[in-house]
């Protein structure tokens, strides 16, 4: 029988400064046949673990279409975090996964994609924005809608020029306090809602981000006329085990680390509201 | 299925022979009274000197209070699960044989139901090596062994069991009537056979059994409307908010309701590891009343509010634990009432959704 809880170490490979407090990760595991067998999907999560400082959930930010990158941003905030930002490229993670279901792909071809993240909301996201460019053909128009505290808190800003001169694309960024060169919008991620236009017919949205947003965002897309059905997000819970096991990530009959983490909003409606949390 | 019929006798005062006997071929958990009258699972010692002593304070009374059922056999309050050394984990898998022998009724349905949770989804090693290689006799109660809170024949766990158990043992003041109810049973007795007196007339002693039973039924004197409980509780609208906040007003949040309860399986996992980087991975059993338990590294915390928590605990056991599997959580054990400083309990939450009463 397969030890589910049996982590596996990785090399760390390239490490990237994102902000003040968030780095990403490059890791290749050290035992070929693991690397082969680790198969992802956009959305799957892994347990990351260091020996003594223990393990916590983080979500997969590299894209399946790309292989053999295996990429994690990691904002540092608690006890394993602070332990992984001490590392050096060359160093080892030791991981676990991948958990956890995925967001739509293949079922949403030929269909609009808009995105909403919020600070370091747009890791999960990421994977699947990817994921659509390396098909870009098969999908409509792709809109990116991201929100940070300050300009200087955006992730992935070698990679959003980019996406921007991508045809029929379109990527919003927001801020909520300006400093004195930023030019673009202020105000929370909602407000760029209303700079584009987003269209509730045939299209999918993907959402990831603190609670707050999360609802303001739900309260606004279904004003809009988006369909619970077609509004994607992929929650936040401590997910201890990833595996339904240790139950700290659960909420109503579900649990998070394996029925979700991401779930449409139809599902979340589902749930307990007082515990939703969006 | 097949069916086992077989009825045997046990001499109650061959039981400690009985057990010295198997105790080569098995670990054996049997509950053992402490100085302070406490009672508890304990596995017998190898030594044959040692083993005579702690057998002189088993505890196989009809209604032995056992303080805690024997899930800590399989999912120890505090397990390894790798030692590490350096960038090694190395997986600690326990197997042994058990026999666990005194278990109650509505244990013993926690231990099934819990065998079910650690299978479903992602297979549990850890539990499923510990508990393969399994014998469990158990002991019906003939009185409630925590009166008042005891309410088994509600939920339909006890005080005796149609299936589910290897050995079944009826008491009859001189003697146990032993009914099998498995192969291994069957094939436990069969070697025991010296044990296992194979002299009954069918007949009566399934008379004198049925009429045993049926009196410990009657003795177990608190009845709540469990059925009527998990149906309200079925309904995707039901969410007796104001329950719970009363009780949430009232709960210490100890987690004495989840340690003692035989079917809470929640845990965490921590690592200790020493300045030479050897140590272990462990997990140790967690609960959901804890403000801990729920809250991320960022702080947010979606059951910071108290009454959450209490919630999520009944609605555990009573509405999403029979949605996902068709069975409550909830064995009539009565541990978390008996348990609770501040005397709250399931018997008592469900006798105020389903008679609208106040008694938290």
């Amino acid at each position: 029988m397969k030890n589910i809880y049996q982590p596996y170490p990785a090399k760390i490979e390239r490490i990237v400064d994102e902000t003040f407090n968030i780095k990403t990760y490059t890791v290749k595991f050290i035992n070929g046949d693991i690397a082969k067998s680790f198969n992802y999907k956009q959305g799957q999560f892994v347990e990351i673990s260091i020996p003594g400082a223990g393990e916590a959930p983080f979500s997969i930010t590299s894209t399946p279409s790309r292989p053999g990158n295996l990429e994690f941003t990691i904002r540092k905030i608690g006890r394993v975090t602070t332990k992984i930002f001490e590392l050096k490229e060359g160093d080892l993670l030791h991981i676990r996964g991948p958990y956890g279901n995925s967001f739509p792909f293949e079922e949403v071809e030929g269909k609009n994609l808009y995105f909403i993240a919020g600070g370091i909301g747009l890791a999960p996201l990421r994977s699947v924005i990817n994921q659509a460019f390396d098909h870009r053909p098969r999908f409509g128009e792709i809109k990116i809608l991201y929100g940070a505290k300050s300009p200087a808190e955006f992730c992935y800003r070698e990679e959003i020029p980019i996406w921007k001169k991508l045809p029929d694309t379109e990527v919003l960024l927001t801020v909520d306090n300006p400093d004195g060169e930023w030019q673009g919008n202020v105000g929370v991620v909602t407000t760029l809602m209303d700079k584009t236009k987003l269209s509730p017919l045939n299209s999918v949205v993907y959402v990831c981000g603190p609670p707050v947003m999360l609802k303001f965002v739900m309260l606004k897309l279904i004003e809009m006329g988006f369909k619970d059905g077609d509004i994607y997000v992929t929650l936040e819970r401590y997910m201890q085990c990833g595996v339904g096991k240790c139950g700290h990530c659960n909420i109503g009959d579900k649990f998070v680390c394996v029925d979700g983490p991401v779930f449409s909003y139809r599902d979340i409606k589902v749930f307990p509201e007082r515990e939703r949390a969006v | 299925m097949k069916m086992y019929n077989d009825i045997r006798i046990l001499d109650k005062k061959k039981i400690k022979d009985l057990l010295k006997s198997a105790n080569s071929e098995w670990n054996i958990y049997a509950p053992i009274e402490g100085i302070g009258g406490d009672v508890y699972f304990d596995i017998l010692p190898k030594d044959d000197k040692i083993v005579d002593e702690v057998l002189n304070n088993l505890s196989i009374k009809n209604n032995s209070n056992i303080a805690l059922s024997p899930k800590d056999i399989f999912f120890p309050q505090m397990e390894v699960l790798f030692n590490i050394d350096k960038d090694d984990f190395t997986e600690t898998i326990e197997s042994s044989p058990k026999l666990i022998f005194g278990i109650k009724s509505c244990d013993l349905k926690a231990v099934l139901f819990t065998d079910e949770f650690f299978k479903r989804n992602y297979e549990d090693v850890y539990y499923l090596s510990r508990m393969k290689n399994r014998l469990l006799i158990s002991i019906g109660c003939l009185t409630p062994p925590r009166p008042g809170s005891c309410f088994c024949t509600s939920t339909g766990t006890g005080p005796f069991l149609e299936e589910g158990y290897d050995i079944q043992l009826v008491d009859a003041e001189d003697f146990f009537y032993a009914e099998i109810g498995s192969e291994k049973g069957q094939i436990f007795a069969d070697k025991y056979s010296e044990y296992f007196d194979k002299r009954t007339d069918g007949d009566t002693a399934k008379k004198d059994i049925n009429k045993i039973k049926t009196k410990a039924s009657d003795a177990v004197n608190l009845k709540v409307d469990f059925d009527r409980a998990v149906e309200l509780m079925q309904d995707d609208d039901f969410f007796p908010n104001d329950n719970y906040k009363r009780i949430g007003e009232r709960c210490i949040y100890c987690g004495a309701c989840l340690y003692t309860c035989p079917t809470c399986t929640c845990f965490s996992i921590s690592d200790t590891v020493s300045s030479n980087k050897e140590g272990i991975r462990f997990r140790n059993w967690d609960g959901c009343v804890f403000e801990g338990y729920t809250r991320e590294a960022s702080g947010h915390n979606p059951r910071y509010e108290k009454y959450l928590r209490t919630a999520r605990r009944y609605e555990h056991k009573l509405k999403y634990d029979f949605k996902v599997t068709g069975t409550s959580g909830c064995v009539g054990c009565g541990r978390c009432l008996e348990s609770c400083p501040v005397n709250i309990g399931m018997s008592k939450f469900i006798v105020e959704i389903t008679e609208g009463k106040r008694i938290i």
